[in-house]
């Protein structure tokens, strides 16, 4: 149905909108996962429910690890556990929801009709996307398997450690 | 796919499994020379297996790529430039105080991914091309992170590179939404129907900003000072070289398939860009204190001037372009290959008080300097003044008067600042530098042949350029 595609995409924009106007990191990313899942939405009506599942898993499921490395990071204690509590109040959580259940009551509106009717759409199943991904394309996924390998490469000797800091407990006692 | 369409990419598959066999060297401790050789033999492997391949060409191997004269073509230049670029690297990197190995991984990396550019026929295949150049070279650029200057111009290169991506990527969004094809042929098909949308146009308009960013051409040309001071100089020689021939050889075959030429309006693009280039590259190197800086200013020109040769989108003008970029390959290895020869541990060899009388302490390298300024400034029996001369018979053809004026007054601003670094080399200096100990006399040795070799290829080239002209021709038929 167009009018769900549409919705979807206005609470896309929206939500990425509110992402680069946040101060916080915080908020900004709780943004950034309701802008991924508005355009899963906008896949899913469209007709590419693999797509829509592969950005759900990949790109909110990554946020997610930032999240957990953010929660690793900051040294815990009671001040942080009430910092938090200060955090989280209706304001902060109040919009990314309200855009969240828009979307999942398009979803549910996509899930109960039976067919699509008004937009043209062929589903592509996973076995279409990995025949071609395999098949015609499989020079671009080694590519890309280069393209990674780089990455890796880069960024261990970018951030390689100079010194070596052993564990107390290794370290010689005659220094 | 079968296994018949592998064999034209036999090239590419041994530049690929170069990198592969480079890790294999590392994981097994072994040494720099060890590395040094085997890459270099792998290069040496990747051009015989091109030669190899002649015959088989022109071949497609759909839909990502064709692999035809003009793409074996620019993959000769290129490999040719990272073989003298890794020679190079030996004796900077053995110097430094980095690990030099995984820069020969990066090295190949960012080749493979320049050559896959002259290959590609699909806007996934020019995307991951692309990528796969900028993202080794975003490492390369800051390898020495110790240094402040290499971190920081691999931040500027991150940032603006990654932003130059978000744009071709918009661009390729935007032109598959109208035409309802990635590969450039199917564009072209679609072509009559959709080249006057607003949204085809805005499409190819976010692709000329990558394109433009990638090549350094003004407006796109902030990065370039910083990024060339900052790198280490072979680095440098690559951007100046590899990457460019990569991103240039994608641009001209995007063109001659949709046949970009026909427009008026996308010639007005081009023409104001590189009328642009031409004039703000030459004056912002005219009072430039830092040789690297000025190389990088006078590239940023002399992309402006391989652009006039790309306007008339002819068979001269291509054939114009590839003797362009292999004489001015040539002239920037000679140029960046004196500028690793002289730098020290601590310091690069960029500002010009280091070459202050130059020729009376080693007349061999300041010869060869002397030799690529002229070339770039175009004096007559260099391999740079006939390049110019192509680029003008080929624009005077299809009658493109006002970038070929400008191209003629600004090379005569250019000669000013080439010639102030060579009277520079004459000047009289106060200090006789001690003649450095060289560590390794093997590859400093053969770092001076080459040199040698490079500057006779400039004359060679500037004096008889039948064998080369030649040469182009017969790869350019292949098509």
């Amino acid at each position: 149905m167009p009018i769900l595609f549409y919705i979807s995409s206005l609470v896309a924009i929206l939500a990425t909108i509110m992402v680069i106007t946040r101060y916080h990191p915080i908020h900004a990313l709780l943004y950034l996962i309701v802008s991924f899942m508005a355009i899963a939405v906008t896949f899913l009506s469209m007709g590419a429910p693999f797509a829509a599942a592969l950005e759900v898993i990949i790109y909110a499921g990554a946020i997610m690890v930032l999240f957990i490395f953010v929660v690793m990071m900051l040294n815990l204690g009671k001040q942080t556990a009430q910092q938090e509590k200060e955090w989280l109040q209706p304001r902060v959580w109040l919009w990314p929801s309200v855009l969240t259940l828009v979307l999942l009551a398009e979803m549910i509106v996509l899930l109960l009709r039976p067919s699509p009717t008004d937009m043209p759409a062929v589903a592509v199943d996973a076995r279409q996307i990995s025949l071609s991904l395999y098949g015609e394309y499989i020079i671009a996924v080694e590519l890309v398997g280069f393209l990674l390998m780089t990455g890796i490469v880069g960024a261990a000797h970018i951030g390689k450690q100079r010194k070596k800091s052993l564990h107390r407990f290794l370290q010689t006692t005659t220094t | 796919m079968n296994e018949l369409q592998l064999i034209p990419l036999l090239p590419f598959i041994i530049l690929a499994m170069a990198s592969v066999v480079t890790i294999l060297l590392i994981a097994f401790r072994l040494s720099h020379t060890v590395i040094q050789v085997t890459g270099f033999l792998m290069m040496c492997l990747v051009v015989f297996a091109t030669w190899y391949v002649r015959d088989t060409l022109p071949e497609e191997v759909p839909p990502l790529f064709i692999v035809d004269g003009q793409a074996a073509l620019f993959t000769g230049v290129i490999i040719f430039c990272v073989l003298v670029i890794g020679l190079f690297s030996y004796i900077y990197f053995e110097e430094r105080e980095e690990n030099p190995k995984e820069y020969y991984i990066l090295l190949f990396l960012a080749t493979l991914g320049a050559a896959i550019l002259t290959i590609s026929q699909h806007f996934i295949s020019l995307f991951i091309g692309l990528e796969l150049l900028s993202v080794s070279l975003y490492a390369l650029i800051a390898y020495l992170r110790n240094r402040n200057n290499a971190v920081e111009a691999g931040m500027k290169y991150l940032v603006l590179a990654a932003l130059s991506s978000a744009f071709l990527l918009f661009g390729m969004a935007l032109i598959y939404m109208e035409a309802g094809s990635m590969k450039f042929s199917g564009i072209a098909e679609k072509l009559p129907q959709v080249s006057s949308s607003p949204l085809f146009l805005m499409g190819l308009g976010t692709i000329v900003v990558a394109i433009g960013f990638k090549l350094a051409l003004v407006p796109f040309h902030l990065w370039a000072a910083d990024v060339y001071q900052g790198s280490p100089t072979p680095v440098t020689a690559f951007i100046a070289t590899i990457s460019k021939i990569g991103t240039f050889a994608v641009l001209l075959r995007f063109a001659q398939t949709i046949h970009l030429q026909q427009y008026p309006l996308i010639i007005a693009i081009f023409s104001v860009i590189a009328i642009s280039s031409m004039i703000v590259g030459n004056i912002l190197a005219l009072r430039q204190q830092n040789l690297k800086r000025l190389l990088a200013y006078s590239s940023i020109a002399h992309f402006g001037y391989l652009l006039v040769a790309f306007l008339p989108g002819n068979e001269a003008g291509t054939e114009a372009a590839a003797f362009y970029l292999i004489a001015y390959s040539i002239t920037l290895l000679s140029a960046f290959g004196v500028i690793t020869l002289l730098s020290s541990r601590e310091h690069e060899a960029e500002t010009l008080d280091i070459y202050t009388g130059l020729i009376w302490r080693r007349p061999v390298v300041a010869t060869i300097l002397a030799i690529s300024l002229f070339s770039l400034a175009g004096i007559p029996l260099t391999a740079g003044f006939l390049a110019k001369f192509f680029v003008l018979s080929a624009g005077v053809q299809q009658a493109v008067w006002l970038p070929l004026a400008v191209l003629i007054l600004t090379s005569v601003i250019g000669l000013y600042y080439y010639l102030r670094v060579i009277n520079t080399l004459f000047g009289t200096s106060g200090t006789a530098d001690v003649m450095q100990k060289t560590v390794h006399p093997f590859f400093h040795v053969s770092t001076y042949i080459t040199l040698v070799v490079l500057a006779g290829m400039l004359f060679w080239i500037g004096v008889f350029p039948g064998l080369v002209l030649q040469g182009i021709r017969l790869f350019l038929l292949l098509h």
